[in-house]
């Protein structure tokens, strides 16, 4: 079968994380792209088009991700990619006690279409990703 | 990391860094008085608004929020006491300088009293009325940016829980990646022996995070802050979830979890969901890990007159009298023994204590040596008619 590689956007503000994760990501043969920080991962989302985003909550500031995510889904700007799948990669332990994911949607933040928490074991990481591109 | 506050701006900060000149009302019912202020403070550049009586005055006060407000003792209606007592509810930094027209001390201190900050008795100088404005802004200025440098550090403390523990924890989730790749063979074989202590190594790296987030849960537990997020919960829901939560920890075990409730069982307790998660989460997971291979876990939930009640039961190992006393405290842990391996940063059941003291509830703790323990929640009911969350 000879389809287009499927091109992975990697939003992480650690080089050493996007490093391993991209390993990962390749041995499944998977494109990888990476932005270190939520204004370059904007940027790559319109321009780069990719199948999927992985998206790191905490970058720059405290919750940086979500509001990144909530833009994809929701507004203008992002229209042409909006139904781009996205998976929060992250370790959401960080964040105030929070056990069960994401919190956002309750204060009316657009969620992610999954959610990984940090540090991702590589299967668990590839079946994820391959049901979202699935759809 | 850089920071940067989620929070709205800073009112009081933006009022003090904003160049515009000071808004002062003056509340006389004489229009030759009005006048006379106005004229005077119009010269030394104030921004003026005036109001012919108190009613007037105190809307004036709502719609334009002076930063001091000049009110005559005497009016026909609504009197400047009044004014003044409103005054402190509607904005207690907005500075009140009354004018006594009858020159009694009396008054003027009742108006001190009621919280103005100066008084000017009639007939004044306009270089007297000058210098009590420019002194009671200048007070203005001196609280205002001592209350917005208190509520920076407020949110710097807040925060800084989140920003450390990202910190520590971002360098050792790269180091646990990167174990996770090397031991998934993706980047090349790795030998059995350094695989094992790539394990071993991985595995005290769960510890060290486990500390840090349990030492950091510690520091962020804050009972003030607490009691303003207690809601009615039901927490029924609430354990159902986290007995799905916990179930593949449970299958590892090979533990069985079982939630037993009384039916028609309706009482919600006043809680945050968000720590009490954490507290029957600590105590599940202790339940499971210290249980026998095929032992039980039963959680009930009870409740009398004015507690709800959640026990949480396990057929395990269970906890000596002599360390009973001491399991809630900091660091303590039971040494190995005969329950072989444990680990944790033995701050788990402190960080329950004092999620559930901080709801005004109780922990409690029976176990018999080789049994099994039981964990016992007290949480105050919600009052009745509450919505639940």
């Amino acid at each position: 079968m000879t389809k287009a590689r499927q091109k992975i956007l990697m939003i992480d503000d650690d080089p050493d994380f996007c490093e391993a994760l991209t390993a990962i990501l390749k041995s499944a043969a998977y494109e990888v792209i990476t932005a270190s920080d939520a204004a370059e991962g904007k940027k790559k989302i319109l321009s780069e088009k990719p199948d999927l985003v992985l998206l790191d909550i905490m970058m720059d500031s405290l919750f940086d991700g979500y509001s990144l995510c909530h833009a994809v889904k929701t507004s203008k700007e992002f229209e042409t990619v909006k139904n781009t799948p996205i998976i929060f990669v992250s370790a959401v332990k960080e964040i105030a006690g929070a056990r069960f994911g994401f919190k956002g949607e309750e204060q009316g933040m657009a969620g992610p279409d999954d959610y990984i928490d940090k540090p991702v074991k590589p299967a668990d990481l590839l079946d994820r990703i391959d049901k979202l591109l699935r759809k | 990391m850089r920071r940067e506050p989620q929070d709205a701006p800073d009112k009081g900060r933006e009022a003090f860094l904003d160049m515009q000149e000071p808004l002062v009302l003056i509340i006389d019912d004489e229009e030759s008085m009005r006048d006379a202020c106005t004229q005077i403070l119009l010269k030394s550049g104030y921004r003026i608004e005036t109001a012919a009586d108190g009613a007037s005055g105190l809307q004036k006060i709502r719609d334009f929020r002076p930063d001091a407000v000049i009110i005559d003792l005497k009016m026909p209606g609504t009197s400047g006491f009044e004014v003044l007592e409103n005054l402190k509810l509607i904005d207690p930094q907005i500075m009140a300088i009354v004018i006594t027209g009858y020159a009694t001390v009396d008054s003027a201190v009742e108006a001190m009293k009621k919280g103005a900050y100066d008084f000017l008795p009639k007939p004044f100088t306009p270089e007297e009325l000058r210098l009590i404005l420019s002194r009671a802004l200048e007070r203005r200025r001196l609280v205002l940016e001592t209350e917005a440098l208190r509520r920076e550090k407020k949110l710097l403390e807040d925060n800084v829980i989140t920003m450390v523990s990202h910190q520590l924890r971002s360098p050792l989730i790269a180091i646990q990646q990167y174990f996770e790749v090397i031991l998934s063979g993706i980047v090349g074989q790795v030998g059995e022996k350094p695989a094992e202590m790539i394990r071993r190594a991985r595995e005290r790296l769960d510890g060290l995070l486990n500390l840090i987030n349990d030492w950091l849960d510690m520091a962020r537990i804050d009972k003030g802050q607490l009691v303003g997020k207690l809601r009615p919960l039901n927490l029924q829901k609430t354990l159902e979830k986290l007995l799905e939560f916990m179930l593949p920890l449970a299958k590892e075990y090979g533990i069985s979890l079982e939630l037993a409730c009384v039916p028609g069982f309706a009482s919600e307790a006043l809680g945050d969901a968000e720590t009490l998660e954490q507290v029957f989460t600590n105590l599940l997971s202790n339940a499971i890990k210290y249980n026998k291979p095929d032992g039980r876990v039963r959680i009930s939930l009870k409740e009398d007159r004015d507690s709800v009640i959640v026990e949480i039961q396990d057929t395990g190992i269970g906890i000596s009298q002599k360390h009973l006393p001491f399991i809630f405290d900091q660091f303590f842990q039971i040494s190995r023994g005969a329950s072989g391996k444990m680990k944790g940063s033995g701050l788990g059941l402190a960080i329950a204590k004092k999620i559930v003291d901080a709801h005004n509830g109780q922990i409690d703790v029976t176990s018999t040596a080789g049994t099994g323990s039981t964990f016992t929640v007290r949480l105050p009911k919600a009052p009745p008619g509450g919505a639940s969350v």
